[in-house]
C-alpha cells in the first residue's frame, strides 16, 4: 500500500524534478543577463525569505486574493441567485451581464487603480470585479437548470423558501458554482499580478516590477516563479476544498 | 386558546372532484386535456387512475396536488377547497431520482419537509425513523439516496410522504422504473401502508394488472379530450396476494372490463387524432 503510494508519488515527480536538475545544470554558466543561472535565482529567492521582504509581498497578494475572490464569490451567488430566479430580471439583465463579461478584465486596471489610487482597497476591487462575472453567470445557469421535479417537489412539500434556498437551491447549483470560482481563481491571480505591477506599494507583482526596475533580473524571474506556485498552490487547495463539498456530486455520478 | 390538527381526528379527509376540467392555452388556441372528472376519495380507499399514454393522468394528478390551477371544477379535502398544495397530500413522483435530493442522507430527505413544517430536530428525526421503518429501511437514515437500490429509493420517496403525516398518497406512476420483483413488493407496502396507517391513495398508472391489484376502484379515463368513461370496482378484498389474487376470476374479470374501455375508446377516435 505505501510502496504503492510512493510509487504514484514518485510517477508525478519525476519528470517536474528532471526539469529543474536539467535547467540548473544547462542555465549554470550563462551570461545572458536575461536568462540568469538558476542557481542564482535560488540564491535570491534564500536571501529575500531571510530579508523578510518576500514574505510580506507574498502574503499581500494573497490577502488580496483572497479577499477579493470571497467578495466575488458573495456577491456573485447572491446576485446570481436573484437573477436566475427572475425570468423578468435575466431578460432586463442579460444583455448588459454580457457586455460586462466580455471586457477584458485587466483593461479595468488603470481605470480602477486611477480612481481610487494604489493602496490595496482598489486592487481587491478591482479582483472582486474580475471574478464575479464567472460565478454570477454560472449561478445564473446552474439555478436554471435545477430540475422541474425538485421544484415540484418543494411545491407540494410546501418547504420554505429560506429553507429551500439553503438546503436544495443552493446545493443543486453548487457544482456550477464551484466550476465558476475554479474559473474566477486564475482570472483572481492574474488581476492580482498585473494590479501589482501597474501600481502598487507591494505585492508579488509590484516585487517582479521593482527587481525589473532595478535589473535584477534573477529577482524578477524568483517573482514570477513565486507567482506560478502560487497559482498551482491556490488550485491545488481549491480541488481539495470542492471534492469535499461536492463528495455528492462526484460519487453519485459514479 | 389554540386548536391543534391531528391526524385521522374526527377531521373529513376524503378527496372530493367535481366537474373538474383542464384546459392548456398554447399560441392562442386552447387544447382541452380532460372535462367533467368526478371523483371520491374516501379515507382508507385505493383509487387507480389508468388510461392510455398522453391522455393527462399526470396533469390530472398535479391538478389533485394543487400543483396546477384547474380551469374547471373543484377539488375539495373534507370540505375544504384545495386551491393550493396541502400536508394532507403527499405526493410520491415517478422519478424517485430526481425528487429525492442527492446531497441529503435518506433520513435527511424525510426530515426536510417536517423542518418547514417547524417540527424540532430530535422529533424530526424520530419521525423519520419512525417511516423508514414503516417502509421497511430501518437504520438505513444515513445513506444518501445514490446509495441506494431504485426500489429503495422509491421507498424512501414513499417514507417522506409518511413522516410527513400526509393521509392522501398521490401517486404518479410511482413503480414504472423498477424491475419486476420489486415492483410487486412495493405494491405489497403500498397495500400494507394502507390497512395500518389508514391511508388514501390514489395511484397513476399505465399498468392495468397493477390497477386492479391494488385498487378499490379503477377510473378509467380516455378520449380526447379525455373524461371518465368507466370506474370499475375492484371486489377483492383488503388482504390480496400476488400469486392468489392475481388468479382469482374476480381479478380476470377487472382487469379485462378496464382493458376492453381503454381499447374501445382508443378505437373509436384514431380519425380525430389525425
Amino acid at each position: 500500500m505505501i510502496a504503492r503510494r510512493a510509487l504514484g508519488v514518485l510517477e508525478q515527480l519525476w519528470l517536474p524534478v528532471l526539469l529543474v536538475v536539467w535547467w540548473w545544470f544547462a542555465s549554470a554558466s550563462s551570461t545572458s543577463p536575461f536568462f540568469p543561472p538558476l542557481q542564482e535565482i535560488w540564491g535570491s529567492f534564500v536571501s529575500e525569505l531571510d530579508s523578510g521582504n518576500l514574505a510580506n509581498n507574498f502574503w499581500s497578494s494573497v490577502r488580496n486574493i483572497g479577499v477579493g475572490l470571497l467578495v466575488a464569490i458573495i456577491l456573485g451567488v447572491a446576485i446570481g441567485t436573484l437573477v436566475g430566479r427572475s425570468r423578468a430580471a435575466r431578460t432586463i439583465l442579460g444583455p448588459y451581464l454580457q457586455f460586462a463579461r466580455s471586457i477584458p478584465q485587466v483593461a479595468l486596471i488603470p481605470i480602477i487603480i486611477g480612481a481610487f489610487g494604489i493602496t490595496p482597497v482598489p486592487k481587491i476591487w478591482a479582483i472582486s470585479f474580475a471574478c464575479i462575472w464567472p460565478v454570477l453567470l454560472n449561478t445564473i445557469d446552474g439555478i436554471r437548470a435545477i430540475d422541474p421535479a425538485v421544484n415540484d417537489m418543494t411545491r407540494s412539500y410546501q418547504i420554505t423558501t429560506r429553507l429551500g434556498l439553503m438546503k436544495v437551491v443552493l446545493p443543486a447549483t453548487l457544482p456550477q458554482i464551484m466550476a465558476g470560482i475554479r474559473v474566477s481563481l486564475a482570472i483572481a491571480v492574474i488581476v492580482m499580478v498585473v494590479s501589482e505591477i501597474y501600481g502598487a506599494a507591494e505585492g508579488l507583482g509590484y516585487f517582479i516590477n521593482h527587481a525589473k526596475g532595478l535589473f535584477k533580473t534573477e529577482a524578477t524571474w524568483m517573482g514570477t516563479l513565486v507567482v506560478g506556485v502560487l497559482g498551482y498552490a491556490l488550485s491545488a487547495i481549491f480541488l481539495i476544498i470542492e471534492k469535499r463539498v461536492l463528495h455528492w456530486y462526484h460519487e453519485s455520478a459514479k | 386558546m389554540t386548536t391543534t390538527e391531528t391526524r385521522g381526528a374526527v377531521k373529513d379527509t376524503s378527496l372530493y372532484v367535481r366537474g373538474l376540467g383542464k384546459t392548456y392555452v398554447t399560441n392562442g388556441e386552447p387544447h382541452e386535456i380532460f372535462h367533467d372528472v368526478e371523483l371520491t376519495v374516501s379515507p382508507g380507499e385505493i383509487v387507480s387512475i389508468v388510461g392510455p399514454s398522453g391522455v393527462g393522468k399526470t396533469t390530472l394528478l398535479r391538478c389533485l396536488a394543487g400543483l396546477l390551477k384547474p380551469t374547471e371544477g373543484e377539488i375539495r379535502i373534507g370540505d375544504r377547497a384545495l386551491t393550493d398544495p396541502v400536508p394532507e397530500l403527499g405526493v410520491v413522483f415517478q422519478d424517485y431520482s430526481r425528487s429525492l435530493l442527492p446531497w441529503m442522507r435518506s433520513r435527511e430527505n424525510i426530515a426536510l419537509p417536517l423542518e418547514s413544517k417547524g417540527v424540532r430536530r430530535a422529533e424530526r428525526n424520530r419521525l423519520a425513523e419512525e417511516a423508514l421503518v414503516s417502509v421497511g429501511l430501518e437504520g438505513s437514515g444515513q445513506k444518501y439516496p445514490w446509495q441506494m437500490s431504485g426500489g429503495m429509493q422509491q421507498r424512501v420517496a414513499i417514507a417522506r410522504a409518511l413522516a410527513y403525516q400526509s393521509e392522501i398518497l398521490l401517486m404518479d406512476e410511482p413503480f414504472a422504473s423498477v424491475d419486476a420483483q420489486t415492483r410487486f413488493d412495493l405494491e405489497d407496502l403500498s397495500l400494507q401502508l394502507r390497512s395500518q396507517l389508514d391511508l388514501s391513495i390514489v395511484i397513476v398508472t399505465h399498468d392495468i394488472d397493477e390497477a386492479v391489484y391494488l385498487a378499490d376502484r379503477v377510473v378509467v379515463l380516455s378520449g380526447k379530450p379525455a373524461s371518465v368513461v368507466d370506474v370499475v370496482d375492484v371486489d377483492l378484498g383488503s388482504e390480496r396476494d400476488q400469486i392468489t389474487t392475481r388468479s382469482l376470476p374476480e381479478f380476470a374479470e377487472a382487469r379485462t372490463r378496464v382493458l376492453r374501455q381503454i381499447r374501445r375508446l382508443d378505437s373509436h377516435h384514431p380519425a380525430e387524432t389525425s
